[in-house]
């Protein structure tokens, strides 16, 4: 899995490309936590360029999810794909993480309160 | 009897060194030569020679006792004469070569005669090397400790050997331990599963079980709730393995009848599976449950449920089209505070109802492609008219056709029960 990072203003987007698994959450969970070290309150998960979630990611993401609005902090999933976007649905993980369809959008989310 | 006397003259002199070449190397063992000749006079005098160049020399006095010295004393290099009565030079080389426990003895045999001819039998006989019994002092060290870094070599690739043999039975021994505890566990878990037949008067039930490890995270069961209730559900654990297995059997104690009454104080799914999410919340490394509970009501084959995170249950109804029995809704420990409700639906004699994990409509084709719920849904509507074990068995079979495989990546159950026609008894409630 490839992960880029971008600051924007006071936000963090990753950029995920490939599978986000079992096998590769240790990568993207330091990725995170290196948002976090840095301060990051809002964080934007770009999941444009993932195909791919199994359930292992899920609980990460809820996790995430969790940790960040104790903070408190919030996350954001951006633009989620085919595959990845029903298993979002069918998780109703947009219950506890709002899902962006827009860069912009999601930076706007930031004056959100964060969801519960 | 000493292996090396009768015929041979054997002795082992005490180490002397006088030359040079060892010095510096006291703290190790002084590399022992076996010097086999029947030549008594040329053997004295080449031990002499090796003795003084400060190697520990045994001697033999023919093939025969310089092979039984070899087996006892298991020598450095072993010098042999090519010219001897009985069992000559090349003889013993053969014999070492032939022997398992000898094989990769470093041996140099020592001749008159160095003809190329000679050499070249010598050498497709089993001789390392040859030393001319006119050579030099300075031929003889270089040949010597030339053979001695061989036979080091050999040793410590020997020794290697013998350590990863060691360390492979080790392994083998645990690995087999581990597999047999394994079982054991995995003996365990389908235990805790129901037997097929009639869990209660007028309904059958049916399943089919595949782990994608020994253990799996994946677990169910149909048993009576009272007397005139069966309960239902299906757990499935993130991740799989051992961890998965252990924290399904946790969530199943947690749901059997008699902690159900006691932890909930009822037996509505919505309440079941609502406490089960203030129960057990996400792990630290975010492993989770998704879980279907359902309730029927054996009298008016009403059927009462709720999902956390499962979307597998299918109702498939003789009259009417086909339902999956799931609404949107959270795993368990995703948000310990939300509450979960019960939905209801009707069944009607001879209806199915499917409980399934998505290890098997997750299932991929060898191109990516899933097989997904609508193929699973088909499949299983187009054995209508075949018995549930038929069905379940079937449909598990097209699954794996469309996997291309006999093991799934990830946990498989399907489950049916199924509503006879035959009415049921009409119990009193208690």
């Amino acid at each position: 899995m490839q992960i880029i990072e971008r600051r924007i203003g006071q936000s963090v987007i990753l950029d995920l490309t490939g599978e986000l698994t079992y096998a590769n959450r240790a990568p993207f969970k330091a990725a995170v936590e290196r948002c976090r070290q840095g301060g990051c309150r809002h964080l934007i998960l770009n999941m444009q360029g993932v195909r791919f979630l199994d359930s292992s990611a899920l609980g990460t993401l809820a996790l995430l999810a969790q940790s960040f609005s104790a903070t408190p902090g919030m996350v954001g999933l951006l633009n989620p794909q085919s595959y990845v976007k029903e298993i979002v649905t069918l998780a109703n993980l947009h219950q506890i993480l709002p899902v962006y369809q827009s860069e912009q959008e999601a930076l706007a989310g930031r004056c959100l309160p964060a969801a519960g | 009897m000493n292996p090396v006397s009768g015929a041979a003259d054997v002795s082992e002199p005490a180490p002397r060194i006088v030359d040079k070449p060892l010095t510096g190397k006291a703290a190790e063992p002084v590399p022992v030569i076996l010097l086999v000749d029947d030549d008594e006079i040329t053997r004295i005098s080449m031990a002499g020679r090796l003795k003084r160049l400060g190697y520990r020399v045994i001697e033999a006095g023919d093939g025969v006792a310089g092979l039984a010295a070899i087996r006892a004393q298991r020598p450095d290099l072993v010098i042999l004469d090519w010219m001897m009565p009985g069992l000559d030079g090349p003889s013993v080389c053969e014999a070492v070569r032939a022997d398992g426990e000898l094989r990769s003895s470093q041996v140099v045999l020592m001749t008159a005669h160095d003809q190329p001819e000679q050499i070249a039998e010598g050498l497709s006989r089993g001789a390392d090397d040859f030393l001319s019994k006119a050579a030099s002092k300075q031929e003889v060290l270089a040949r010597v400790q030339a053979s001695l870094r061989s036979s080091a070599l050999v040793r410590e690739i020997e020794r290697t050997r013998d350590d990863l043999d060691r360390s492979h039975r080790l392994l083998s021994a645990k690995q087999a331990e581990l597999e047999s505890e394994l079982q054991s566990a995995a003996d365990f878990m389908r235990a805790q599963l129901p037997l097929p037949g009639m869990p209660a008067p007028g309904v059958s039930m049916q399943w089919a079980y595949q782990p994608s490890l020994a253990l799996g995270g994946d677990l169910f069961q149909v048993s009576a709730w009272g007397s005139e209730t069966l309960g239902l559900y299906i757990l499935d654990a993130s991740g799989h393995g051992v961890a998965a297995a252990l924290r399904a059997v946790a969530l199943m104690s947690f749901l059997r009848e008699d902690n159900l009454a006691k932890a909930v104080g009822s037996f509505d799914p919505g309440a079941i599976v609502t406490e089960a999410n203030r129960r057990f919340p996400l792990t630290q490394d975010g492993e989770y449950f998704t879980l279907w509970v359902g309730r029927l009501h054996l009298p008016s084959r009403t059927l009462s449920y709720a999902a956390a995170g499962h979307s597998g249950a299918l109702l498939h109804s003789l009259q009417g089209a086909s339902q999956w029995l799931s609404s949107a809704s959270l795993p368990l420990g995703f948000d310990p505070t939300i509450a979960f409700d019960s939905a209801t639906a009707q069944l009607q004699p001879r209806d199915r109802l499917y409980l399934l994990s998505d290890g098997i409509y997750e299932a991929p084709s060898p191109t990516g492609e899933l097989w997904g719920r609508d193929r699973l849904q088909a499949t299983l509507e187009s054995h209508r008219t075949h018995t549930l074990a038929h069905s379940i068995g079937d449909t598990m079979t097209t699954a794996r056709q469309w996997l291309g495989d006999d093991i799934f990546p990830d946990d498989v159950a399907l489950l049916g029960v199924e509503v006879l026609d035959s009415p049921c008894p009409a119990k009193e409630k208690s």
